[in-house]
């Protein structure tokens, strides 16, 4: 019986990247044809086989490394920059919205009024409800380090204790948003306000829930004692995730909540 | 086999993040958790509550701007005629509010 002679992981086939495609495949196809032909069999089947996708993926890395072995020092090391390169593509992703805002506000247009905000839109109080959001992501922060330190010193009560927190947290910001949404005096078909507005911050309020449950799923996992003191990657990518989340929320309630009001 | 300085950087960086064993780190940030993060939380919750009060609730004016309320694309949904948060109190349509006190 043959023994790798080396600290790699070798993949065994999977059907997952597969799958994953073909629904991303589905998703892009059905949101054509929702917006054309007014049908989401497409869009719904798209996002049926993603979420199958991701569980059954996920499920597959959480064995493979937590309980066969496979996620070696070396090995964790490639995990850790395949987390840090795509936080980094998402940087990018975020980065186009900015200069979409960027470029629309620093010289509004005739059609607008000549000013920013444009005549006739009504921005939120910074001061408000988006100072609250701030303190509530920043706090977040705060009680996932705890989290963190917590397991690298096996606080077990203590770790599941502050990422409670950390998720409620979470969970109360996205409340917020969803409440802010819903009294806004604005929509996204208000101009180019609503547009940058709503799209910025919705895929923004979309990365939160990403987080949220990046985060719940670490919660389950400590209760089932999945991480030690020493190995706990999976943790720390979304402890990352998050910290990446409070970042951007920052960029945004700096740029359009505040200095675009 | 040699590294580029970058490489080796990185490699140090990585190795600090597995590594890395405080004492007491956990009580540190479990006071910073109860002492600063959540009290300025409430401090804000307070802060929005109050102001919120302190306003007006009745919408502004509508004025039919060209500029606002596009409907070049009919949304997906519905009438066609209503964004996904619609609030019929603050959200006029491009024809005014819905609301007959306005």
């Amino acid at each position: 019986m043959a023994h790798q002679a080396h600290a790699y992981h070798m993949v065994d086939p999977s059907p997952w990247p597969l799958t994953g495609a073909v629904a991303a495949l589905l998703m892009t196809s059905g949101l054509a044809v929702w917006m054309h032909f007014h049908s989401t069999i497409l869009m719904t089947l798209g996002l049926a086989l993603l979420l199958l996708t991701m569980i059954q993926w996920w499920r597959d890395i959480i064995r493979e490394g937590t309980f066969q072995g496979h996620h070696t020092p070396p090995v964790q090391k490639g995990l850790r920059f395949g987390m840090v390169l795509f936080i980094t593509s998402e940087v990018f992703f975020f980065l186009g919205f900015f200069w979409a805002f960027y470029h629309a506000s620093l010289a509004p247009t005739p059609e607008l009024g000549g000013c920013w905000p444009p005549t006739g839109i009504f921005a939120l109080d910074p001061f408000e409800v988006p100072l609250l959001n701030t303190a509530v992501l920043l706090a977040s922060g705060v009680t996932v380090t705890w989290a963190h330190h917590s397991i690298m010193e096996g606080e077990r009560k203590q770790a599941i204790q502050s990422l409670t927190l950390t998720i409620l947290l979470g969970f109360y910001f996205t409340f917020l948003q969803a409440m802010e949404y819903y009294e806004a005096p604005f929509t996204i078909a208000d101009g180019v306000y609503g547009a940058t507005f709503f799209v910025a911050t919705g895929f923004h309020g979309l990365h939160v829930i990403i987080g949220s449950s990046f985060l719940a799923i670490c919660l389950l996992r400590q209760a089932q004692h999945h991480f030690t003191s020493e190995h706990h990657f999976g943790f720390e990518a979304a402890a990352w995730y998050w910290h990446f989340v409070d970042v951007v929320w920052l960029f945004l309630y700096v740029s359009i909540y505040w200095w675009g009001s | 086999m040699s590294l580029s300085p970058a490489a080796l950087a990185a490699r140090r960086v990585f190795a600090a993040a597995s590594h890395s064993h405080q004492e007491g780190g956990a009580r540190t940030w479990k006071i910073l958790s109860f002492v600063l993060a959540i009290p300025g939380v409430a401090v804000c919750m307070a802060n929005a509550y109050m102001k919120m009060q302190a306003h007006s609730h009745e919408p502004p004016e509508f004025v039919a701007y060209p500029h606002l309320r596009i409907r070049t694309k009919r949304f997906p949904w519905g009438d066609g005629n209503h964004s996904l948060f619609h609030n019929a109190h603050t959200n006029p349509l491009p024809g005014g509010y819905e609301d007959s006190h306005h």
